[in-house]
């Protein structure tokens, strides 16, 4: 009996320490998911493509990549679009998203990631970053949310206080100004025109 | 029995009394959070639990973007801008591409490093008086300490002691940013030749800081001064190649790119 009054007493006690803080968990997340990639990177033992990957499937769970392609679209473009549209959309732009993201990879040798302060901005955290190579520092921030099932998921980067969703954004609603789907469709699919 | 009765009920009472205090700890651990955060987070937190169609969470996100649409950054020389960033790119990619990997390829990457370093502590004056401008009393201080050592025991700025054995970063600002410290907006968007994306108040900032530049003190002729100035570019260009190029293979509209890229990152050194 007194055994198992204190066993309650005790899981009572400890229960409010188990619970991390907002700030933490998606601090934790960030600091995981670099530490995976920069292993990665340093391995000297693979092709582009293989290095590739394993970073791919480092990241991904970590973005939320849906919710990115319909915030570039924003409000005034996204609710009207058929379904299949968005799709096709949502496709193209996390396939360029992807694609831009491991070209910087190659841009990039030894670097050294300093942590600030995560901050806390409504329900969401930002997670700021300094990447230090020999004679440049580029701060990154992390911009999460926490889904339904508690899960933290990026949703925009900001590097050097340019956010991606903010620059896409720009430029898809001013192919949408003056054009259709298809064209944004048509331009995502070949950049070089 | 009596004994283990009174035993009993005194354990349960002290459980009691952890129970209420866990209870004021969670309860007040609970309003800090509510208070800090505001409105918005209560709000938010009821509508998960309401469990509401993704749409209308969108529109939270949303907000976030709002400023973008196009009333972010004023830009009635778009036509003029556009032109002149497509003049940049040519030169970028027939002269001073071709000019930097020449350079690049007979000058060792660390020469190349150190005049770069050489350059940035030369034009320490700029950052000194525009961060004294700003009343940015600390690193005001952090600049000239910085200043000394480098052009010490980091022979006239070659080497960057101060911030790989000290730890002491450089505290970047110009006349433009002082500017806007002071609440002075960007003004319309201007797209300069050869110096790239700029603004009206960033180009007011430009004659400031020239005259603050020692580098055109040293009493060379107007060819000698454009020479320096093209061997620092150069020099910057050699040592971030492929970095233009990766940039414009990301935009679909590059100039929309470059300019919000701009824009935001001035906006970004502003509020620092």
């Amino acid at each position: 009996m007194n055994r198992l009054l204190y066993g309650i007493l005790f899981l009572l006690i400890m229960s409010p320490f188990a619970v991390a803080s907002d700030t933490d968990e998606a601090e934790k997340l960030i600091k995981s998911k670099l530490e995976e990639m920069f292993a990665v990177l340093q391995k000297t033992d693979q092709t582009e493509e293989e290095r590739n990957s394993r970073v791919i499937e480092i990241i991904e769970p970590a973005f939320d990549f849906e919710r990115m392609a319909k915030l570039t679209l924003g409000r005034k473009h996204w609710p009207g679009l058929a379904k299949e549209k968005k799709k096709q959309f949502t496709d193209l732009f996390v396939k360029r998203l992807k694609e831009s993201y491991l070209g910087k990879l190659n841009l990039y040798t030894n670097e050294r990631i300093v942590y600030k302060p995560p901050i806390q901005v409504k329900t969401r955290v930002h997670v700021p970053t300094e990447l230090i190579s020999k004679d440049n520092v580029i701060d990154i921030l992390y911009k999460l949310y926490k889904t339904k099932d508690k899960k933290w998921l990026i949703y925009d980067l900001e590097i050097q206080g340019v956010s991606i969703i903010k620059t896409y954004k720009t430029q898809f609603d001013q192919v949408l100004r003056s054009g259709t789907i298809d064209d944004l469709l048509a331009k995502l699919e070949n950049p070089e025109k | 029995m009596t004994h283990q009765v009174n035993k009993m009920l005194t354990h349960i009472r002290i459980l009691l009394a952890v129970l209420t205090c866990i209870a004021l700890f969670i309860s007040s651990g609970y309003a800090e959070e509510t208070v800090d955060t505001g409105e918005t987070f209560t709000a938010a937190e009821n509508q998960e639990d309401t469990d509401i169609d993704l749409d209308d969470e969108f529109d939270e996100f949303d907000d976030e973007f709002e400023d973008t649409d196009d009333d972010g950054v004023f830009d009635p020389l778009i036509g003029y801008n556009r032109f002149m960033t497509g003049v940049n790119d040519k030169m970028y990619y027939w002269l001073l591409k071709p000019v930097a990997r020449c350079y690049g390829f007979i000058i060792p990457g660390s020469v190349r490093r150190s005049i770069s370093r050489c350059y940035k502590n030369l034009i320490f004056p700029i950052r000194f008086v525009n961060n004294l401008l700003q009343l940015k009393f600390k690193q005001t201080a952090t600049e000239s300490a910085r200043f000394t050592i480098n052009s010490t025991i980091g022979i006239l700025g070659l080497f960057d002691p101060a911030k790989t054995w000290g730890g002491i970063d450089p505290c970047q600002e110009d006349f433009g940013q002082t500017l806007g410290h002071y609440g002075l907006g960007g003004g319309f968007h201007v797209v300069l030749p050869v110096l790239g994306p700029s603004n009206l108040r960033d180009m007011a900032g430009l004659a400031p800081d020239y005259y603050l530049n020692p580098v055109h003190y040293i009493g060379a002729n107007d060819l000698g001064l454009i020479a320096i100035d093209a061997g620092e570019k150069i020099n910057y260009i050699s040592l971030h190649i492929d970095e233009y190029e990766s940039l414009q293979k990301d935009a679909i509209d590059f100039y929309l790119f470059m300019r919000d890229a701009y824009e935001q990152n001035r906006r970004m050194k502003i509020k620092e």
